[in-house]
């Protein structure tokens, strides 16, 4: 694979692929090189151009966008399921036209009528609609026609022995990254150290596919026929060829034992709970409404007692995204003080910015080191997430690495938050190091907002490389006083009247004093409106919540149970507890074997006129209080020999005891 | 006419025992639970709204064990799936903690009772990292008004805590807590301290909800639940033994001695679980012969149920055995419960045989030695050395796992036991 960059006195391109060299002229249509090695992003080659060291070749160009290239959440304006070959005029400001000329993959057909093989455009996109492309703008086209015929983007692959679409993908590739080198040197043609990172990949699984067993017992095929069969492989189950894979269904060559080998593997299952039938019912009366605005799942509208941290945040990821710069922030709180429902509004806002055009778009992303199984599982999920690729994680490495090291065209800043972060915690700690490199990386455009419990974490868990790359922007949140409580209430019920006063206060105070947790406020309130609701004799007659409810719901939450568990004993499992106090007071310690403390009970039983038990049910008694953890217990395999521990203070037994025989 | 009724009767009886075996065996839900209205009321009140209007809710139900926490549950979902609209709209998942011992397991298990998109048959696809993904993202799409309550019904709750980082409680409970699929996680624990097993930011998320069942019932309740146990009930076919079945019950609880008994074992366990086994024990010996419970067979059972499991292998030894274990019981004596090896036993003994034994002839040390293993094998002592390889048999450190009154008491019911034997142990030291 000979690759040459020359640069003619014409200013035109050529780029030499496989054993044709193939000429690229301004006003022709290009392939460059993207995030996505099968779908390349799409340009009109205007001219070119040399940077003031002469060193690199530039290319201004127009772009083109697919379908895939418009944010998310914008799709929808198009109003129709679009062709796969459709894309779009890009009107849009926020994307640098400028690219490096090593980029260039080849050229490409792009028509403006609707054909089966080729790009074609109809509408333009100007970031906020589509409009019907207006006929001046293609064609002030110099419509030179290439000397080569352009680069099919899919050729047909009928015949098995065709080359596959695979593999003239990863043939443009390794001629792109080839040409990076910038070097003019004529180079081996199997040089292995031309192979591109993805290449390899490839042509490890290929060779995976090839390996495994049953696949080759089923099929009886040589290495040479799997290889191609991996490519087919591909081609059928991947979404993006419907017409190809119908092709080859019908296909005489390839019978359907391709479908025999995976059985019936629900590849593409999508995600979801099942519907229900009966719609859920909206809530009836006033203490139904004020229960489902006090969820804590239900979004307020405005997020009180946060204002500051709100600005805060708000201008360090607004900043970044406007200069196209990255950067790291730590944030820390106990839970349940907004620390994850703050950010969320931010990016709100500046979702909405973005739409009105204020800033630059950019692309949010959110993991949790909760919510995966393995640290590594972070990279996976990030990459899921930005392209929709479902790799394994070293291969979602190996590819973020790349993307955000290497300056790539129309890149967007990417707005990451990690929650939990000491979840992601390694040994070597690489994935919160990678985490926090990538920021740093000039083409990255990286802002990662980390989240976690604990204030000094960065200098309790991580080595010194990645405590320094985090960098001291930071910033905790604190607890909730009882008036930033009350007011989160209050704004929440907005107007809904449901609590006195002096039980919102009473609630406040006491969350306060105990954690701060707002979702624990929450919680007590809502609860306390289900007393209310219950107490009322009436369904229909039912009043505020007051400070008898609140009291209640306080008590049923905060309440320790031991003591109700020990006044609710049997007299047995009390006379025990007995003896087990009276044989600590015997030996001084806090601890005693079985055996003490039923000697202990057997005397305390005489003392009471009840019959003594025996030694089996003496050892019931004790296990039982051991489930319950009011007592603490050895292995039972030990019998008689097994120490017993009290898991509750002397005196709240002596409490609770007393308690009953009065 | 005689063989026919005769048979009638067989076939009532088998009747008899299928009904009241079903309530001992907890295979048939009662009527209503008894002793736990309002924990009822608020389990019922929760889980109702989770179905009907869609809100998210987490609760424990905490109370010792055989005090009907899984009854409790059972009883509120059967009166939750007769409500019309609710009978097609919740979709239960039964998790035990003894069962799903890890995330991994427990993640399988749930994709697998929700039937989601990859599940295949009974087979579970994809990695844990990809099942995990794939239901995070299933629970993340639905929202409260139109996709289908879970409820997720957490049985030995404490084990949950202790899978690795606690994933699957936090996953559950953040998604109670925030706008995603309705559910309702429910965990059943026995543990009172089982909020302090849990992670500070799982804590967080947790409601706070907690249901206690712990039963204050008195000994008048408890002979009330006796006696509505073992009646019959109303819609029994033969109206005739109904009425002798029931009155022959109701004279039963009003026997002293079977009171007794009762009170005896109210003592012990206010628990269903234990009282069910005396009145199966007790069921089992109704027959055609025997139409009812009598007050013997109550006796019976109890003191099958409170017998002394050890006095039973006690009652099982040789009389050499016996010696050895006699021989212990001074060592404890003297050297007030410090263990003791093989030689100093065997030296206890002999000093029996040479100066106070009459009846029982030299042993040899070997068999000696053979019982004493004999002994160690049946658990009645118990090695106190870790490494038993390095230190001889003879001189390995053993505990005697047997009480005083336990040895005394198998002396006395031991046949035939020789009178000096039985002086020697009573007798103070050695």
């Amino acid at each position: 694979m000979f690759v040459g960059l020359l640069l003619s006195r014409y200013l035109n391109m050529s780029v030499e692929g496989q054993e044709a060299v193939t000429t690229v002229t301004p006003g022709q249509y290009i392939l460059i090189e993207g995030n996505d090695d099968e779908y390349p992003f799409v340009a009109k080659l205007l001219k070119f151009f040399g940077d003031e060291s002469h060193k690199q070749k530039k290319a201004l160009v127009q772009w083109f966008l697919r379908l895939s290239e418009v944010p998310q959440n914008k799709k929808l304006l198009l109003g129709r399921s679009p062709h796969p070959q459709e894309i779009f005029y890009y009107l849009g400001r926020a994307c640098d036209n400028e690219i490096n000329a090593e980029s260039i993959l080849g050229t490409v057909h792009v028509r403006q009528d609707n054909s089966p093989d080729t790009l074609y455009v109809k509408l333009s996109w100007d970031t906020k609609a589509f409009n019907v492309l207006d006929p001046v703008l293609m064609q002030d086209t110099p419509a030179s026609t290439p000397p080569k015929p352009a680069l099919p983007l899919f050729p047909p692959c009928a015949s098995p022995t065709a080359t596959p679409v695979a593999g003239s993908v990863s043939d443009t590739r390794a001629t792109m990254s080839a040409g990076k080198r910038s070097t003019l040197e004529a180079e081996s043609i199997h040089s292995a150290s031309k192979l591109s990172a993805s290449k390899i990949l490839s042509a490890k699984r290929r060779g995976s596919a090839a390996d495994t067993p049953g696949v080759r017992k089923k099929l009886q095929l040589s290495i040479g026929a799997s290889e191609c069969l991996y490519c087919l492989f591909n081609i059928l189950f991947s979404p993006f060829f419907p017409e190809l894979r119908k092709e080859l269904r019908n296909s005489v060559c390839f019978p359907c034992f391709l479908i025999q080998v995976t059985p019936s593997t629900p590849r593409h299952a999508t995600p979801s709970i099942p519907s229900r039938t009966v719609p859920a019912r909206q809530p009836g009366n006033i203490l139904d409404e004020a229960r489902a605005r006090l969820h804590v799942s239900s979004v307020p509208e405005s997020l009180p007692c946060r204002e500051q941290e709100f600005q805060d945040i708000y201008n360090f990821v607004e900043s970044k995204v406007m200069d196209g710069t990255g950067g790291c922030m730590y944030i820390s709180g106990v839970p349940g003080t907004g620390k994850t429902a703050t950010i969320h509004e931010v990016i709100r806002c500046l979702q909405h910015a973005s739409d009105m055009d204020e800033i630059p778009t950019f692309r949010f992303i959110e993991i949790n080191g909760m919510k995966m199984t393995d640290p590594h599982q972070a990279y996976v999920q990030i990459l899921q997430k930005l392209t929709d690729q479902k790799v394994t994680a070293d291969h979602a490495a190996a590819l973020l690495e790349k993307r955000f090291s290497n300056p790539a065209p129309k890149k967007e800043t990417t707005v990451l938050l990690v929650d939990e972060l000491d979840l992601l915690w390694t040994r070597k700690q690489n994935v919160m190091y990678n985490l926090f490199d990538w920021p740093t990386r000039r083409h990255a455009r990286l802002v990662v907002l980390t989240i976690a419990n604990t204030m000094d974490l960065p200098e309790r868990i991580m080595i010194n490389r990645v405590a320094s790359r985090l960098g001291l922007t930071r910033m905790s949140f604190q607890p909730y006083s009882f008036k930033q409580l009350q007011q989160i209430i209050t704004s929440r019920l907005n107007k809904v009247k449901a609590f006195e006063e002096d039980a919102l206060q009473l609630v406040s105070r006491k969350v306060a004093a105990l954690s701060g947790d707002a979702r624990r406020c929450l919680d007590i309130c809502r609860r306390a409106t289900e007393i209310c609701e219950h107490s009322a004799s009436h369904p229909s007659s039912t009043g505020l919540v007051r400070m008898s409810h609140v009291m209640e719901a306080l008590d049923e939450m905060f309440s320790s149970s031991y003591i109700t568990a020990i006044g609710c004993a049997s007299l047995q499992e009390q006379l025990f507890l007995r003896a087990v106090i009276a044989e600590f007071r015997r030996l001084g310690l806090e601890e005693a074997t079985f055996q003490q403390v039923f000697v202990q009970h057997r005397a305390l039983s005489r003392v009471e006129g009840l019959q003594p038990i025996s030694v089996s049910e003496g050892l019931a008694v004790c296990q039982r209080l051991g489930a319950c953890r009011l007592l603490l217990l050895e292995a039972s395999r030990l019998d008689m020999l097994q120490r017993v521990r009290l898991n509750v203070s002397q005196d709240d037994v002596l409490y609770a005891l007393k308690a009953v025989r009065d | 006419m005689c063989t026919l009724s005769r048979q009638r009767k067989g076939s009532i009886h088998e009747l008899v025992q299928m009904i009241l075996r079903e309530r001992f065996c907890h295979q048939r839900l009662p009527e209503k639970p008894v002793g736990m209205e309002s924990q009822h009321k608020h389990l019922l009140e929760l889980l109702r709204r989770t179905a009907v209007h869609g809100e998210s809710n987490s609760v424990l139900i905490v109370g010792p064990r055989g005090s009907g926490k899984t009854m409790l549950l059972n009883c509120v979902l059967r009166e939750l799936l007769e409500v019309k609209d609710v009978n097609k709209n919740v979709l239960p998942v039964h998790l035990n903690g003894l069962l799903q011992t890890d995330d991994r397991i427990a993640l399988k298990e749930i994709t697998r009772q929700l039937n989601l998109e990859n599940v295949v048959g009974d087979k579970v696809f994809g990695s844990f990292a990809e099942n995990l993904a794939f239901l995070l993202e299933a629970l993340k799409k639905g929202d409260r008004s139109s996709s289908r309550p879970v409820l997720f019904i957490l049985d030995e709750f404490d084990l949950f805590a202790h899978h690795k980082n606690q994933t699957l409680l936090y996953n559950l409970l953040d998604v109670s807590q925030s706008a995603q699929a309705p559910v309702a996680v429910i965990g059943l624990t026995c543990r009172l301290d089982v909020l302090e097993l849990l992670e500070k930011r799982v804590k967080s998320r947790f409601s706070h909800r907690q249901i206690h069942l712990l039963s204050s019932l008195s000994f008048i309740q408890y002979l009330d639940n006796v006696r509505s146990q073992l009646s019959l009930p109303q819609d029994f076919p033969d109206t005739k033994f109904y009425d002798e079945w029931n009155d022959s019950i109701k004279t039963l609880c009003e026997d002293q001695s079977v009171v007794d008994v009762l009170q005896r074992h109210y003592n012990s366990s206010k628990d269903f679980r234990s009282l069910h086994l005396l009145l199966m024990l007790a069921l089992s010996r109704v027959s055609a012969s025997k139409p009812a419970i009598k007050p013997t067979d109550l006796l019976e059972a109890s003191r099958v149920c409170m017998v002394d499991s050890k006095a039973n292998i006690l009652h099982g030894l040789s009389i050499l055995e016996l010696c050895l274990i006699i021989a212990m019981k001074h060592l404890n004596d003297i050297y007030e419960g410090e263990p003791f090896n093989f030689q100093m036993v065997h030296n206890e003994f002999k000093k029996f045989l040479q100066r106070k034994s009459h009846s029982i002839h030299n042993f040899d040390k070997p068999v000696v030695m053979k019982a004493f293993e004999h002994l160690q094998q049946l658990e009645l002592i118990k090695s106190m050395d870790s490494s038993t390889a390095k230190i001889q048999k003879e001189y390995q450190l053993m505990k005697l796992l047997l009480d005083h009154s336990q040895i005394m008491e198998a002396l006395q019911k031991y046949p035939q036991c020789p009178t000096d034997v039985k002086q020697w142990a009573m007798s103070a030291f050695g």
